[in-house]
């Protein structure tokens, strides 16, 4: 029985953890079609950011945590000024490689920087027992937090006038910016949102991972079949893609090892893919 | 055989050689064979490696930038071949004493991979953007899986797959005879690479050359004149992948060595950028990428130690925002234009008037081949629903031989859905198709071209760059089920008259002669059915009566069908009407009758709905 609930609260951990470092990436293709490679540097600056605010700053662990999106936010939008804008209207190729050529930029500056394993921070103390098994406070607060998130950024498309914007200018930029819609500025505001979203998904992360320049390569793999098996309803589609490939992989893990892990969550989304051409949501009526 | 014939079919060959552009490789392998033993032995180490990644860069080139399938797996191909080549060697050598077979064994195992990747993408319908972004995470998950594999549980046969630090001490390539030394390894990396370099070009310079490009520039119009452009892009992307498997094992063999590190980001990277400085169409272009590339990052290593990805990194942001064509094209680009300007100055001087064509010279008593049997497609009871909305109900239609029929109706009568349900687009949610007898509901769209039903869309579907002649050549290769005899090009050109632009780039042509392309690719496929899509759309008035004529013209041995919305222009045909409304039949008859019907008027005028 207890062993069961472990396994349960694991699983939830994984998906968790899949949602975290999908999301930002999930936004900004679905919103502005653009495939952003730098997304796993994006999540290593959010770490980054986090574990110096504890480190040297001596913030305490939750601020510290939110200041990752701001950082990635600001730089987000550095980048879309300078790299990603110039690039409107070019095939969806170009700003793919853009950002691939930025992403290995960011990665050797934070070599440079940091080195190639720097001192990282410890997991926020506190647990629970279940049984013979203790799980860390932090471990479940995960969940809360991307289920959290989800939802406020649900609200934040659903009802906002930045949301309406910004999924009218997704749908027909033209139609958008004759009504009057600055699709600039608003596809400047949803990069750096998607930004920020990789930067509170790093900076949720770096308590419970080895903090180097790698670490978003990590993830950057599972996060782009994550969103592609999620499908056009960016944000409901990433939340159910991540809860199945999510959900598999840690089962197989737990029953094989981290390997055989990985290599269902590939199989199961390249199935999938076949399976579902427009992903989990491709047939839904909603947007989101 | 005597001398001559000898000499002859010698000659032959080398013009077939020369033609293909099988020449120029053959000779630089023998000059570099013939040079290699001035080389010194790091030299040669160094040029075995570029090798090994011009093959790899070769294969993006093939499937990127001639096919235009965008794969960020190339390097993964390579990986497979690398590994699979140091799997096999291991197994192999020891037995037999060569590893050409492990070099096989690593072309096969690639190729296989590709094929599973591409199967899942192309078959799929998974659009571009996912297939780069599959491929990527499949190489970065190969990544963290080879990376995984440290334990002694990891072997395959005598191999040890080694996790992180890979697979060392890999015998080399061998005939039989012990492992080849440098100067060895180097001129069998030549030889390999002239030979993978021909195969390309034959590939490249035959009728299947002209079928990527085709499915480069328009897919949707490959499936229309019948090519099967899934399995063509899933073959030159098998093609792809084992030719980077076996760049992969030449590697393997170049450095006795194989890591994770070949499934890494910035290989992935490298790829990419050697391929778009070389410039993504050019098959030697790919050589030349690898080996400036290179040179530049071996120099700038020198200055600053360990910033490759850094280097990399700005290479590939400069070569998108500055150079997208690629840095090779555009200094030669410059260096034509540079030429050109000083031959224009100096034909300047003494230039002639130039004799401008006349438009009438046309014949235009052609018409477009044989009559051909059948020519008929009926539906039954076909209908069509999007989600909830009906789009088309219940539609019982029988298109007779040799004749023009016009299908009109109001915005939303589900015009446009019939069309896409009889060509293929649209699958019905109920009811039947037959084309010739033959039940196509299920078919998809290319098979119901190959059975003689040829289309034209609305906008110009063609070849944008291509030659208004490779266009027509698509069209009249197609693929076919029956014995469809198609008329000579010429002819097909002068119908359309665009004999005089016969070399020209379509996407040079006015929107008029676009269309007129496309009307000339349907004559050359020689259907027993044509299917028009508001023919007269965005023509003028000169244009438009021509288009009469053409249409009324190929009705004598096609039978021609038009949705139109132009009443005009259906008033001109003469052709017996179907009236679309609200997805059903509203009224059939020739145009008199129905325009001086008085529910047809209602509908049209919009004054009563129900009169």
């Amino acid at each position: 029985m207890d062993e069961i609930v472990v396994i349960g609260l694991s699983v939830l951990t994984s998906i968790a953890i899949l949602l975290l470092t999908s999301l930002g990436l999930a936004v900004v293709f679905g919103l502005m079609r653009i495939v952003n490679m730098a997304h796993g540097e994006f999540l290593m600056i959010g770490a980054f950011t986090t574990t110096v605010a504890v480190r040297s700053l001596e913030l305490p662990i939750w601020l510290a945590i939110l200041c990752a999106p701001v950082v990635c936010g600001l730089v987000g939008a550095l980048v879309e000024l300078a790299f990603i804008r110039p690039l409107y209207g070019r095939r969806l190729i170009d700003t793919l490689l853009a950002t691939f050529g930025l992403s290995l930029i960011l990665y050797q500056v934070a070599i440079n920087i940091f080195g190639t394993a720097p001192p990282g921070i410890g997991t926020p103390s506190g647990w629970i027992e279940i049984g013979h098994y203790t799980v860390s406070y932090y471990s479940l607060f995960l969940p809360v937090a991307a289920l959290v998130i989800t939802a406020l950024l649900y609200v934040l498309f659903k009802f906002t006038r930045y949301g309406l914007l910004s999924r009218a200018a997704a749908h027909n930029p033209d139609m958008a910016s004759v009504l009057g819609v600055e699709v600039r500025r608003v596809n400047l505001v949803t990069f750096a949102l998607g930004c920020a979203l990789a930067g509170l998904g790093g900076g949720l992360l770096s308590p419970m991972v080895a903090v180097s320049p790698g670490v978003g390569q990590t993830y950057i793999g599972q996060a782009f079949m994550t969103v592609i098996t999620g499908g056009p309803a960016f944000l409901l589609g990433t939340l159910s893609a991540s809860a199945l490939l999510g959900g598999i992989s840690n089962i197989v893990s737990q029953l094989f090892t981290t390997l055989w892990g990985l290599t269902a969550l590939l199989v199961t989304a390249i199935v999938l893919v076949r399976l579902l051409p427009n992903g989990i949501s491709g047939s839904w009526s909603r947007q989101l | 055989m005597t001398a001559s014939t000898w000499t002859t079919t010698l000659g032959r060959w080398t013009q077939v050689a020369v033609r293909r552009g099988f020449l120029w490789p053959t000779i630089a392998v023998v000059a570099v064979l013939l040079l290699s033993p001035l080389l010194s032995t790091s030299t040669e180490l160094k040029w075995t490696l570029w090798l090994a990644f011009g093959i790899l860069a070769m294969s993006l080139t093939l499937v990127w930038g001639i096919s235009g399938i965008f794969s960020f797996g190339q390097n993964a191909f390579f990986g497979v071949g690398g590994y699979a080549f140091a799997v096999a060697a291991f197994n192999i050598y020891p037995a037999t004493g060569e590893t050409l077979s492990a070099l096989l064994i690593a072309a096969c195992v690639a190729a296989l991979f590709t094929a599973l990747l591409g199967y899942v993408t192309f078959y799929g319908r998974v659009g571009d953007v996912y297939l780069a972004i599959v491929t990527l995470a499949v190489t970065l998950i190969l990544y963290t899986v080879m990376s995984s594999t440290a334990g002694p549980e990891y072997r395959i046969g005598k191999a040890y797959l080694g996790g992180f630090n890979g697979m060392p001490s890999v015998p080399g390539i061998a005939f039989g005879t012990g492992e080849l030394g440098y100067g060895g390894l180097f001129a069998f990396a030549v030889c390999l690479a002239g030979a993978l370099y021909i195969f390309a070009r034959f590939l490249l310079t035959g009728r299947y050359g002209e079928i990527l490009a085709g499915i480069r520039e328009n897919e949707t119009r490959m499936e229309l004149l019948g090519y099967n452009v899934r399995f063509h892009k899933l073959g030159i992307f098998v093609i792809g992948g084992a030719i980077a498997g076996i760049g992969g094992g030449l590697f393997t063999a170049w450095g006795t060595f194989i890591n994770p590190s070949v499934f890494s980001l910035q290989q992935a990277a490298l790829v990419v950028i050697w391929v778009m400085v070389g410039g993504r169409g050019s098959l030697m272009g790919a050589f030349v990428g690898v080996a400036v590339v290179q040179w530049i990052s071996d120099q700038a290593d020198k200055i600053v130690a360990q910033q490759t990805p850094l280097i990399l990194g700005i290479l590939l942001l400069a070569m998108v925002l500055a150079f997208p064509g690629g840095i090779v094209p555009a200094i030669s680009r410059w260096f034509n234009r540079a030429r050109k300007d000083g031959k224009r100055k100096r034909d300047a001087v003494n230039a002639a008037p130039t004799q401008v064509p006349s438009p009438e010279t046309k014949p235009e008593n052609e018409n477009g081949g044989v009559p051909l049997p059948g020519g008929r497609i009926s539906t039954h009871h076909v209908g069509k629903r999007f989600g909830g909305s009906v789009a088309l109900d219940d539609v019982t239609l029988e298109f007779g031989q040799h004749s023009i029929h016009a299908v009109v109706g109001p915005n939303g009568a589900g015009k446009s859905t019939l069309f896409g349900l009889i060509s293929g687009r649209h699958k019905v949610t109920q009811g039947r198709v037959e084309l010739n007898g033959l039940d196509v509901t299920r078919m998809p769209t290319h098979q119901r071209a190959r059975h003689g039903l040829g289309v034209k869309l609305q906008v110009p579907s063609i070849f944008l760059g291509l030659s208004v002649q490779q266009n027509i050549a698509l069209a009249l290769n197609a693929p076919r089920k029956r014995k469809q005899t198609r008329p000579p090009a010429t002819t097909v050109l002068a119908m359309i008259g665009l004999l005089e632009k016969t070399h020209e780039t379509a996407s040079n042509l006015s929107h008029g002669e676009q269309q007129w392309l496309e009307i000339g690719m349907l004559i050359a496929q020689n259907p027993s059915v044509m299917l028009f899509d508001e023919p007269a759309a965005g023509m003028t008035q000169e244009e438009r009566k021509r288009t009469v004529e053409l249409v009324q013209k190929l009705s004598i041995n096609h039978t021609v069908i038009v949705v139109e919305h132009d009443m005009a222009f259906v008033r001109a045909l003469g052709a017996p009407v179907v009236m679309l409304y609200r997805g059903n039949v509203f009224r059939h008859g020739n145009f008199d009758e129905l325009s001086n019907d008085d529910a047809v008027r209602n509908i049209y005028l919009g004054r009563k709905r129900d009169a």
